[in-house]
């Protein structure tokens, strides 16, 4: 009679910025190669479809011990997983992830940005963090933080032109991220200051 | 809204694998006799209301596929309806989204539409509009 499979242990989530990954710990077995397979449940499988699982193909008989989940948590509601190993015909039981997991949760990092002096214009690149986020941006003349300006920057595509600086002044800039879908905001980034020269940009 | 967004794209994903199950596209769930654009704006956070109930409720359970990524993108639509239709109960509880006689006949017409299919059909071909209604969500909100 085939022994059952010890169940994946230490199963966890995860989430930065938006990107959800499930983990668990490696089920040893000596000689062998463990599969593992993942299965995913809604609030809405909970309430009108009797519980039911559903199955992540691309996460269906792996050898790794994380699946990238973000896919399938796409919906701002609670969510249940599982994960089940294989070796040949033997199975385990289902390891489930203790309590639910709600995108709400993911941990927001500020945004990767680069402040820029072209001449007298004030740009800045911002890092392409995907569909879901935008970004709300500061800036400001230096020893002027009382006059600080806001600008929302709903898609990142290139340069962002932020201000027209006065010849020799020194500007900063900070910036947060937004997520509507789960309506959360980053904290802000560090500042960074340029100083409006000819042309010519120089790091404070 | 995001959600919305995020409905959209996870229909344009399979949107041509469900239109392609529903056979009569002679008959519409949404549109017959009347498009949901006639609906009156005091209408239609109502009709909104009733349609989020009747998807959630009726049409997706009967939408199971023999195909994992149509069955895991229907589960996406499903969720993201699901916390939609939880913003909107509060609204409803609020009162601010009061049911009208024009809304209800309107949905009762809605209803009429996919009783008198087979439920398969009718969920397939409900799903397969989905982008009427949120069209006319995007458009009147």
């Amino acid at each position: 009679e085939d022994v059952l499979l010890p169940a994946p242990q230490n199963i966890s989530i995860l989430s930065t910025n938006m990107k959800h990954f499930l983990t668990w710990s490696p089920v040893i077995i000596q000689g062998e190669t463990v599969r593992y397979s993942v299965e995913f449940q809604g609030e809405y499988e909970r309430e009108y479809t009797n519980e039911s699982w559903i199955p992540i193909c691309e996460c269906s008989l792996i050898t790794a011990t994380v699946c990238n989940i973000t896919e399938d948590i796409s919906a701002t509601v609670a969510y249940n997983l599982r994960v089940k190993a294989d070796v040949g015909a033997r199975r385990s039981e289902w390891g489930t992830l203790k309590g639910f997991f709600n995108r709400i949760t993911t941990s927001l990092t500020p945004p990767l940005m680069k402040v820029i002096a072209e001449g007298y214009h004030l740009l800045m690149e911002l890092e392409d963090m995907g569909p879901a986020f935008q970004f709300c941006v500061l800036y400001w003349k230096k020893g002027q933080e009382s006059r600080m300006q806001q600008k929302v920057v709903k898609e990142v595509s290139s340069v962002v032109h932020l201000d027209i600086m006065e010849a020799g002044s020194d500007y900063c800039v900070k910036a947060q991220t937004y997520v509507e879908a789960i309506n959360r905001s980053s904290s802000f980034s560090h500042t960074q200051c340029v100083r409006a020269q000819d042309g010519r940009s120089m790091w404070l | 809204l995001m959600s919305v967004t995020e409905i959209r794209s996870g229909f344009a994903a399979i949107k041509a694998n469900i239109q392609a199950r529903d056979p009569v596209r002679t008959l519409s769930i949404l549109s017959h006799p009347h498009s949901l654009h006639k609906v009156k704006s005091s209408d239609r956070c109502c009709v909104t209301h009733h349609l989020f109930n009747f998807y959630v409720e009726k049409v997706f359970k009967h939408c199971k596929t023999e195909d994992s990524f149509v069955n895991r993108k229907i589960s996406s639509i499903a969720n993201s309806f699901l916390s939609l239709k939880r913003k909107l109960e509060q609204c409803h509880e609020q009162n601010k989204c009061m049911c009208g006689q024009e809304s209800t006949k309107k949905f009762q017409q809605i209803l009429a539409n996919y009783e008198g299919l087979n439920v398969t059909s009718a969920a397939f071909k409900s799903l397969g509009e989905l982008d009427i209604l949120l069209d006319w969500m995007e458009k009147s909100h």
